[in-house]
């Protein structure tokens, strides 16, 4: 049984042969969910892209249209883009790392460690279920003067722990933390779509290990490793509670900008035009790569 | 083929990964020792222990009722979700239809978006349609993100379910309320489950979304999110380290569940 | 159970026509396509009650969808099908008297061999004891131990799964069954077991059994009559002997095993083979009388080695090139130039001489087929 088998469930019953305005079922099944979230997803994003061309600081959505908040944001003067800035470097840097890191484990959990595979994978997937705000905390704990490496390094006769925290460097440390996994599980799933045969013929004709993994593991893995790597960068980019917690102030990420405009600042139209600019590279760039994938053989195989 | 080469590297690839869950946990540990430790502040070496905070935490009237907000909204959600993604699914992966391919694309969106940013996209929304946002919005800004990633799992499940089962039911006289009975349920049941736990816990832990949408009701991650910024006490990582633990209980209780389920239905081909 | 018939008084007995038996499914101009394609073309048949009906073909012959149009799981495109004189193009599955074994047994997983069993009755709420009763006596007819009830469907092996999709197609209890190629997966051995049980399973129920198969040998072995289909037409019907000793046209006779086929045009008052011009002795079909181009086909084991004590109707010159051995039967492969002929001797007549001597083969004009081109 290897292909998925696909039903228009009229004609395989037998039943009348579907008239010209019968409803398929896939779509009569997909309509509660696609209901939800042109509510629930698009009515909200739409709302937003409103407020971004609404009178600066006013209340007045879709009654006003004016360019002023963009024209605010591209202004040389303001820094707001230092915080685009730093977000989209501050994701790219932690997919590049994520990558790195992520990879070696995605070949284990396929190639190596068997039937430990599993818990494996759900030692990685378990963090997803504790907030991230819990996990990074802790991390504050264990850098922390008195915290737990700075105490371990004074017991142990040395001066004591390096002044990490509030820095960028431990914002991007905390970044690749807690996006580890949706860079690590679409990885799995691209490296899974290795047929095991294809590495043994290869070796088998002269291959050597690296020839192996640049000309025959990283093309046929490279849907999964995109997702993974496409996951990250998305997230990333919006992510703000890294910096607040681990850095303090003294990285401002494009996230926090938008916060404060729409609570202290009260700025709802120019937190809007930011989020729009920063949706539009996000889901741009989601969209784009996710038009080249076929999602029926990454998650229809087993 | 054991080449010394080829051991090093799984010998590699073993300490890498064991040294990247070290990390991964290293935080969930700090946190559980500052929760058991005596003072108000942290110092490690940790210089007594005790559980006078966790008493204090499971007594405390405010904290109880953020775990009844926790709880509901991940109750509902699960429900919800469950519902919703099991047709979701259906349409996904089972049944060709015209717009399944962009279908496919389009609700994978909400996982590929930052939740603050949703978040904060929602407010605004509830605001602009005159609602104020309490714990029930919470709900829905979890369902947003979490109904898709339901689907998801219930998808990788239906795609490995045969219709062609269905199709026999049928030929041997089932009407199609019986074969969803009978047939079609019960063998995608562990995916469901599966699906209604990531739903569950995945609601349970949520922080960015609770944090922009639940407005003056609190949640378990929110409450320890401002106690962190302002007002500090050992309470907070108790609780932190207690939701942990919940988590991982209900995580391995569920997951048995889907084993035993799985080898009950041997639903793959 | 045996009826002890006394000699019937001529003076008393009428004569009495015997009757054809009636057809319980007749397909008229049926035709299925999809799109532009047109898997199944007009095909006109009838189907007698308690017949085994074996359909052949190669794949893609258009087989398996004609069984789906008669199971109601696809509609004709055009045509009708009739069960016992009644239509039933748009009558669904559930509701015809018709069960299909489907190739990949449709087994459900997630139940035990008696729950599978029980299912068709559990529909028609027939209460538990009952359903047990019946699916105990099931095992029994498929020759499966009573101890398998309990036992989970997907621990079971291939032929023990193939009896349970039997018993439980049984236990619908339709009036017609249909089979999906469902010994293709199974080994030799396994295989002829189970279509010697399966031929003794129509005869002691009496139900109509319709199959699929590509394998012209398993329809040989069970069948009453056998169609042959190729490319969506069934090119003809007919008892097991007829299709191999009356094959209609080149494609059934290629079909139904190796032969050696040399075409052959009228050259005035003679044949002559196509490629070497030698005249060709053959006995031609009435309904060829007019025919200019003709195909003659003869099967291997009716070519034997011609030397200086024997004579045949034709006679070939060539040299043995290979030789295989069939078990009883041993098969050769003699080179005639460009093309190869093949004979198949028992061990008794073996060639005694040299393994790629020069030789003479032929075979008698009464022994071969003359078909269409």
């Amino acid at each position: 049984m290897a292909d998925i088998a696909l039903v228009d469930h009229a004609s395989a019953a037998g039943e009348q042969p579907p008239r010209s305005f019968a409803i398929p079922a896939g779509l009569r099944c997909a309509s509660p969910v696609i209901l939800f979230l042109l509510l629930g997803f698009v009515a909200p994003l739409v709302t937003v892209a409103a407020y971004a061309f609404a009178t600066p600081r006013s209340f007045d959505v879709f009654r006003s249209f004016t360019l002023a908040n963009f024209a605010e944001i591209l202004d040389p003067a303001n820094t707001v883009w230092m915080s685009f800035a730093w977000a989209l470097a501050f994701a790219f840097a932690t997919v590049v790392v994520l990558a790195v890191v992520a990879y070696p484990i995605a070949y284990g959990l396929n190639r190596v460690f068997g039937r430990w595979a599993g818990f494996v994978s759900v030692l990685f997937v378990f963090p997803l279920f504790v907030s991230e705000n819990v996990r990074l905390y802790g991390w504050v704990l264990f850098f922390l003067k008195n915290g737990v490496l700075d105490g371990t390094l004074k017991l142990l006769g040395f001066a004591g722990g390096p002044e990490v925290l509030y820095t960028p460097g431990i914002i991007l440390f905390g970044m690749a933390y807690v996006y580890l996994p949706f860079m690590l599980f679409p990885m799995t799933l691209g490296l899974a779509m290795v047929p095991r045969d294809l590495v043994d013929a290869a070796r088998d004709l002269g291959a050597s290990r690296t020839m192996i993994w640049r000309e025959i593991e990283l093309p046929l893995a490279m849907p999964g490793i995109l997702i993974g790597m496409l996951l990250t960068f998305v997230l990333a980019a919006g992510a703000v509670a890294e910096s607040k917690i681990l850095g303090g102030q003294s990285v401002i990420m494009i996230t926090h900008d938008i916060e404060i405009a729409f609570t202290y600042a009260q700025n709802w139209p120019l937190g809007s035009a930011l989020a729009v600019l920063l949706m539009i590279i996000v889901s741009g760039l989601a969209l784009l790569v996710m038009s080249k994938l076929d999602l029926d053989r990454i998650l229809g195989r087993r | 083929m054991d080449t010394p080469g080829a051991r090093r590297t799984r010998f590699f690839i073993a300490a890498w990964t064991a040294f990247v869950v070290l990390v991964v946990y290293l935080p969930i540990v700090c946190g559980a020792l500052a929760g058991l430790s005596k003072g108000r502040y942290f110092a490690f070496p940790v210089r007594a222990f005790t559980v006078e905070w966790w008493q204090k935490t499971k007594d405390s009237f405010e904290i109880g009722v953020l775990v009844q907000n926790s709880l509901t909204i991940a109750a509902i959600v699960t429900v919800i979700s469950v519902l919703l993604a099991f047709f979701g699914a259906l349409a996904f992966a089972r049944y060709d239809w015209k717009g399944r391919r962009l279908y496919q694309k389009l609700i994978l969106l909400p996982i590929f978006f930052p939740q603050p940013v949703l978040g904060l996209a929602l407010l605004l929304w509830f605001n602009a349609i005159g609602v104020m946002p309490s714990w029930q919005t919470a709900a829905i800004a979890h369902l947003v993100w979490i109904v898709p990633v339901v689907t998801l799992v219930i998808a990788i499940q239906v795609y490995s379910f045969d219709p062609v089962l269905e199709e026999a039911a049928f030929d041997l006289g089932a009407s199609r309320l019986f074969i969803l009975r009978e047939i079609t349920l019960p063998i995608l049941w562990p995916g469901i489950w599966s699906g209604a736990l990531f739903a569950f816990l995945l609601s349970w832990g949520n922080f960015p979304l609770s944090l922009y949408t639940a407005g003056a009701d609190s949640t378990v991650p929110k409450w320890l999110y401002s106690k962190m910024v302002a007002g500090y006490s050992p309470m907070v990582p108790a609780l932190g380290t207690m939701s942990t633990l919940a988590a991982a209980v209900l995580l391995l209780t569920g997951g048995l569940v889907v084993m035993l389920l799985r080898r009950r239905s041997a639903a793959t081909q | 159970m045996t009826l002890a018939m006394a000699a019937p008084d001529p003076a008393t007995v009428e004569a009495v026509p015997v009757p054809t038996p009636r057809p319980v499914l007749q397909l008229v101009g049926v035709r299925k396509t999809f799109g532009a394609f047109s898997a199944v073309e007009r095909i006109d048949l009838d189907i007698r009650e308690g017949e085994f009906l074996t359909i052949v073909g190669p794949s893609g012959s258009g087989k398996t969808t004609l069984l789906r149009m008669l199971a109601g799981m696809e509609a004709p495109s055009e045509g009708n099908i009739t069960l016992r004189g009644e239509l039933i193009n748009d009558l669904p599955a559930n509701k015809r008297p018709t069960c299909l074994v489907f190739q990949s047994l449709a087994l459900f997983p997630h139940k035990t061999v008696g729950q599978n069993i029980e299912f068709p009755l559990k529909v028609k709420g027939v209460p538990p004891a009952q359903r047990k009763e019946r699916a105990l006596e099931l095992l029994r007819m498929v020759r499966l131990p009573e101890a398998y009830y309990g036992k989970n469907v997907m621990k079971c092996s291939g032929g023990e799964r193939q009896r349970v999709a039997l018993a439980r197609a049984f236990a619908y209890d339709p009036d017609v069954l249909f089979f999906d190629e469902p010994l293709s997966a199974l080994d030799y051995k396994l295989k002829k077991v189970l279509e010697k049980e399966l031929k003794d399973l129509h005869k002691e129920s009496g139900k109509t059994f319709i199959y699929i198969t590509h394998s012209l040998e398993e329809a040989m072995v069970m069948s009453d009559r056998i169609g042959v289909m190729q490319a969506g037409r069934l090119v003809q019907v007919g008892t097991p002997e007829e299709i191999y000793t009356r094959p209609a046209n080149r494609f059934v006779s290629e079909f139904v095993g190796e032969v050696n086929v040399v075409g052959v045009s009228r050259e005035g008052m003679r044949w002559t083979a196509d490629d070497s011009g030698q005249e060709i002795r053959l006995a031609l079909p009435r309904q060829m009388a007019d025919a200019a181009r003709a195909a003659v086909v003869i099967r291997p084991e009716f070519m034997r080695f011609v030397d200086a004590a024997s004579t045949a109707d034709n006679v070939l010159r060539g040299r043995i090139y290979n030789e295989y051995s069939l078990g009883s039967r041993i098969q050769y492969q003699v080179r005639v130039g460009e093309r190869t002929v093949l004979l198949e001797l028992s061990r008794a007549q073996a060639w005694r001489g040299a393994p790629d001597a020069d030789v003479l083969v032929g075979w008698d004009a009464a022994d071969a087929i003359v078909v269409e081109a």
